[in-house]
């Protein structure tokens, strides 16, 4: 019987130990849900169409230079609407900072008009058809779930995709971060 | 030494699966968020009446914390040689939402009934298409998504006296 084999086992035990707790924490830590890997490169994000509330074109190149926070919503989502008066602070507070939020919506624009009135939204909502959802897919939302919300650099490349409630206070902590402001 | 060896199997197997579960507030695919699965109905008997029930039952199985839009469903046959009338769509739970009003949800498990609107179904393997809409109970919401289930029916199956569906002109 070699001695040093109950040690060894005990050394190893203490290591795996430290190992499944360290899992446990990774798991136990409040994580945003991943979104899947980023296919649309910087020049298609910004020059995908959509319309305004008054049905003029529009594309996401009009903000370049700022940090987008893209945000695709529905009205009948209701997570989605439980965000965005967090986002209406957040665009208030960061405004004269270089930051710009965009919403995007393949919707029906009277309730879109209705919801933006309703809760004094003060940033841009713009809607889409299906090319919408095809675009949140291509900026990693890979189960198509609402919300999502997307952070862009000013040349359009993805900073964060992040799918399920983005709260005021970690975005505001982001926002500064990217920033440095 | 064979207690220490199974010991430290048994160590590694958990910390194994300790790294395979995905977080727990990771959501579901669809599919596995709201699984469907089709069944010929053949002559059931209907609670009310003494008529028959034929058609297609889909049974959706819907995870814990998570629900389907009852108004949102849409089911669409292929081929489309097997017609059927209106879904039949159990009332749901009703919920009030402050701003799009009342709706109908489905939790847990429902079955909702595709009646066929004819007297003769030619055998053969059916897909259903259908478009559904659901949520994570305050986390997020699934964009409509499609699933197909399949059905077969069998050679001599026959629809006898088959109450026309809802909707469907004699």
């Amino acid at each position: 019987m070699k001695r040093w084999l109950p040690f060894a086992g005990i050394g190893l035990l203490a290591a795996l130990a430290g190992v499944s707790l360290w899992l446990a924490g990774r798991h136990a830590t409040p994580v945003a849900p991943q979104s899947g890997p980023v296919e649309a490169t910087p020049a298609a994000i910004q020059s995908a169409q959509f319309v305004d509330g008054d049905g003029k074109p529009r594309t996401l190149a009009q903000f370049a230079g700022k940090v987008l926070v893209v945000n695709f919503w529905a009205t009948w989502c209701t997570p989605c609407r439980e965000e965005m008066p967090g986002f209406v602070k957040l665009q208030s507070r960061w405004q004269d900072r270089g930051v710009q939020f965009v919403g995007l919506a393949q919707d029906d624009p009277a309730k879109v008009a209705a919801f933006s009135r309703e809760l004094g939204i003060n940033y841009p909502l713009w809607l889409g058809e299906a090319e919408v959802m095809a675009l949140s897919r291509r900026l990693g939302n890979r189960l198509g779930v609402l919300p999502h919300t997307v952070l862009l650099d000013g040349q359009g490349r993805v900073i964060e995709s992040r799918i399920g409630i983005f709260s005021e206070s970690v975005l505001d902590s982001r926002l500064a971060a990217i920033t440095g402001k | 030494m064979t207690r220490i060896t199974s010991i430290l199997a048994t160590a590694c197997l958990a910390c194994a699966a300790a790294a395979a579960a995905p977080p727990a507030d990771e959501p579901l695919d669809p599919d596995k968020a709201f699984h469907p699965e089709a069944r010929l109905v053949a002559g059931d008997p209907v609670a009310t009446g003494n008529t028959e029930r034929h058609g297609i039952d889909i049974d959706y199985r819907i995870a814990p914390g998570y629900y389907l839009y009852r108004s949102r469903l849409r089911f669409e046959v292929s081929p489309p040689t097997l017609l059927i009338g209106a879904p039949d769509l159990p009332p749901g739970i009703e919920v009030n939402d402050p701003f799009i009003g009342k709706s109908a949800i489905y939790r847990e498990r429902v079955t909702i009934h595709l009646p066929f609107a004819v007297s003769i179904a030619k055998p053969g393997r059916y897909k259903v298409k259908i478009i559904a809409q659901g949520c994570a109970e305050d986390r997020l919401c699934y964009s409509p998504f499609p699933q197909e289930v399949v059905v077969n029916i069998p050679p001599g199956y026959r629809v006898i006296d088959a109450p026309m569906p809802r909707g469907i002109p004699r």
